[in-house]
């Protein structure tokens, strides 16, 4: 097996003590930083993406490959950053005004990260006004919104108009999640995108950044 | 709450068609659950802190029914109201809840006006604008909490609290003799939740695959305390209950959250042992066991080790929709107590559809007995109280076996 396959694997088996070993030897070998990101640890998120769609594995695997991808990292975030090397995208996240749930929330954001994406993570029971200060402080222009309650996700509508009238809130591309939700409901509070569980929602998140581009 | 818009009795409805009735609401919800057709189908409404309703939504139906009764809150998580008397006769409820004592040496703890600590060390917040408690975390969240040592070192809840206890009997004894519905005994029966809490939902779940030995000593020492619990508390209720209820949430909208090698490594042996005690404790007591989410693929497991009946039936989750398909499946084996839409019928539906929700559910679960009618957990505050009055004028209109 190779390095970058030891890699992945570590990462499919959320064996978070030995991608840590893996990446400061590979590190100390001379290997670059976003190679080990983009061929040991990106493709392990993604099979286990994959296997999760497919239900070969469940939460608790996808939560501790999460982990060992955050543990990684933690050691490559600094050395991509000294390098100029730019977060494959900006994502706020945040659950909305009067829900406490944060799971799922929190599983999208591990995956996210785990994806390359840097996350700005509101927390629970947020705002419009807070999500449009996050954008327009981050200059993120991808907002990840949840709900998990009925009352709460009526309000999700709301907040979206309330974004949309900031001076850059037509630009922003809003994903909307939760299990209440459905493909329906997200297009008509005027959502950008909707996934049902963590794993799409991550690839629906890089559709959205792709299309950003310009 | 001051009743303004409605005198009493004005939108008052005959709710009840007794004429038809038979049997006492016991004998209805006993034979339901037996698996034989009762004279209609049982329906419960509040006995247990996962069948009834949030506070503001109570409110509102009760200013919509005409009652000003004081509100009494039975769970600060999601701020879960007990029915009054006068709304339980008005919809023809066959059930009671019975709920056990709190300990003398433990109260909660303020952390802060929206924070509180409860005796597991979790610590629950409401948003300001809500009285709903929603989890913050819980006493064991990090790395470093992780340990053997470190569940040496907690102060755990104590199993032998006579507050627990007191008056449970003769409150028991009092709703089987003076009254002839059916009685729900809630005795706070979990294991796996309250490891999740305690340890935290990101922690807890990664430790399923790094840290086993860790997670199997935290599931020990709870499921330990809580047997103990029960087994008392069962002691003191023999003879006079008709259900016990048991929750342990394994599944989640789109899929079970565990694998079942999980289950049976995890979760399986710990229940049997759990189920085992209940039916010891109270022979003639059925188990119902409480699963939000997708867990079809686990009902056969959990029907071998000993449960009789399944609430809520989320048939808003994957595979859970199908209630034809469960009754026809697991029917012969599993009483059914829920089934009725709350992700977007109750909520969101006409008094038509949710006519034809009710209607679908007692067409498909209902046949043969082994059925009792209720929502799919607490109704949530945004529900028009209309739509409560709905489900429950359809389910007495659709209800009634032999036409």
């Amino acid at each position: 097996m190779s390095r970058n396959q030891e890699l992945t694997e570590g990462i499919i088996r959320g064996d978070r003590e030995n991608v840590v070993r893996l990446v400061r030897e590979d590190l100390e070998a001379g290997h670059g930083p976003v190679l080990i990101l983009n061929d040991g640890l990106i493709p392990g998120m993604e099979k286990l993406g994959d296997q999760f769609g497919r239900g070969e594995v469940f939460i608790p695997e996808l939560m501790a490959a999460a982990k060992a991808m955050n543990a990684a990292m933690e050691i490559l975030r600094p050395l991509l950053e000294a390098s100029g090397v730019e977060p494959l995208g900006k994502v706020v996240m945040g659950t909305v005004k009067g829900d406490m749930h944060d799971i799922g929330k929190n599983l999208v954001c591990m995956l996210l990260r785990g994806a390359g994406f840097e996350v700005i993570d509101l927390g629970v029971n947020t705002s419009a006004e807070q999500f449009i200060e996050a954008l327009e402080n981050s200059g993120a222009r991808i907002l990840g919104m949840s709900a998990l309650l009925t009352t709460t996700m009526n309000r999700m509508g709301a907040i979206i108009e309330t974004i949309r009238r900031a001076p850059f809130g037509e630009e922003v591309r809003i994903m909307v999640g939760g299990a209440p939700l459905d493909e329906d409901f997200a297009a008509k509070i005027g959502a950008n995108g909707y996934a049902k569980d963590a794993p799409l929602a991550v690839d629906r998140f890089k559709e959205l950044h792709a299309a950003l581009q310009p | 709450m001051a009743n303004t818009e409605s005198g009493p009795g004005n939108r008052e409805k005959n709710f009840i068609l007794s004429k038809k009735a038979s049997l006492t609401p016991r004998d209805r919800v006993r034979m339901a659950m037996a698996h034989k057709e009762p004279d209609r189908v049982p329906f419960d409404f509040g006995s247990t802190s996962v069948t009834s309703i949030a506070g503001m939504a109570y409110e509102k139906l009760k200013r919509h029914l005409g009652s000003d009764s004081q509100t009494r809150i039975m769970a600060k998580q999601g701020q879960v109201a007990h029915i009054d008397e006068e709304i339980l006769r008005k919809f023809g409820i066959d059930t009671r809840p019975l709920d056990p004592g709190v300990p003398d040496n433990w109260t909660d703890i303020e952390i802060n006006p929206l924070t509180y600590q409860d005796e597991w060390g979790v610590q629950w917040q409401r948003p300001e604008e809500s009285n709903s408690y929603f989890l913050l975390k819980g006493h064991f969240e990090g790395d470093e909490n992780g340990t053997l040592e470190a569940l040496h070192r907690f102060q755990w809840p104590d199993p032998k609290d006579p507050g627990r206890y007191r008056g449970l009997r003769d409150r028991a004894r009092k709703l089987h003799e003076e009254t002839d519905y059916a009685v729900v005994f809630s005795p706070r029966a979990t294991f796996w939740q309250d490891a999740a809490r305690i340890r935290g939902f990101g922690d807890f779940f990664s430790d399923l695959v790094t840290n086993k030995k860790y997670i199997h000593a935290l599931l020990d020492r709870i499921l330990e305390i809580r047997l103990e619990i029960t087994e008392r508390m069962m002691a003191e209720t023999r003879g006079f209950i008709d259900v016990v209820l048991v929750s342990d949430d394994l599944g989640t909208q789109s899929g079970p959250m565990i694998s079942m090698q999980m289950f049976e490594e995890f979760v399986k042996p710990r229940q049997k042992i759990y189920f085992e005690a209940m039916k010891k404790g109270d022979p003639d007591a059925k188990i119902l066991y409480h699963c939000d989410g997708c867990i079809d693929v686990f009902l056969p497991h959990l029907i071998e080790i000993g449960i009789d009946g399944l609430n809520p039936v989320q048939v808003s989750a994957r595979n859970m929709g199908d209630t034809k398909r469960l009754k026809r499946e697991f029917g012969r084996d599993l009483f059914f107590w829920g089934g009725v839409d709350t992700g977007r019928v109750i909520p969101f539906g006409t008094r038509d559809e949710i006519f034809e929700e009710v209607k679908r559910r007692i067409d498909d679960l209902a046949p043969g007995g082994g059925y009792v009618l209720n929502f799919v957990h607490n109704i949530q505050d945004e529900v028009p109280p209309e739509n409560v009055c709905a489900m429950f004028e359809a389910a007495m209109e659709y209800g009634w076996y032999g036409g």
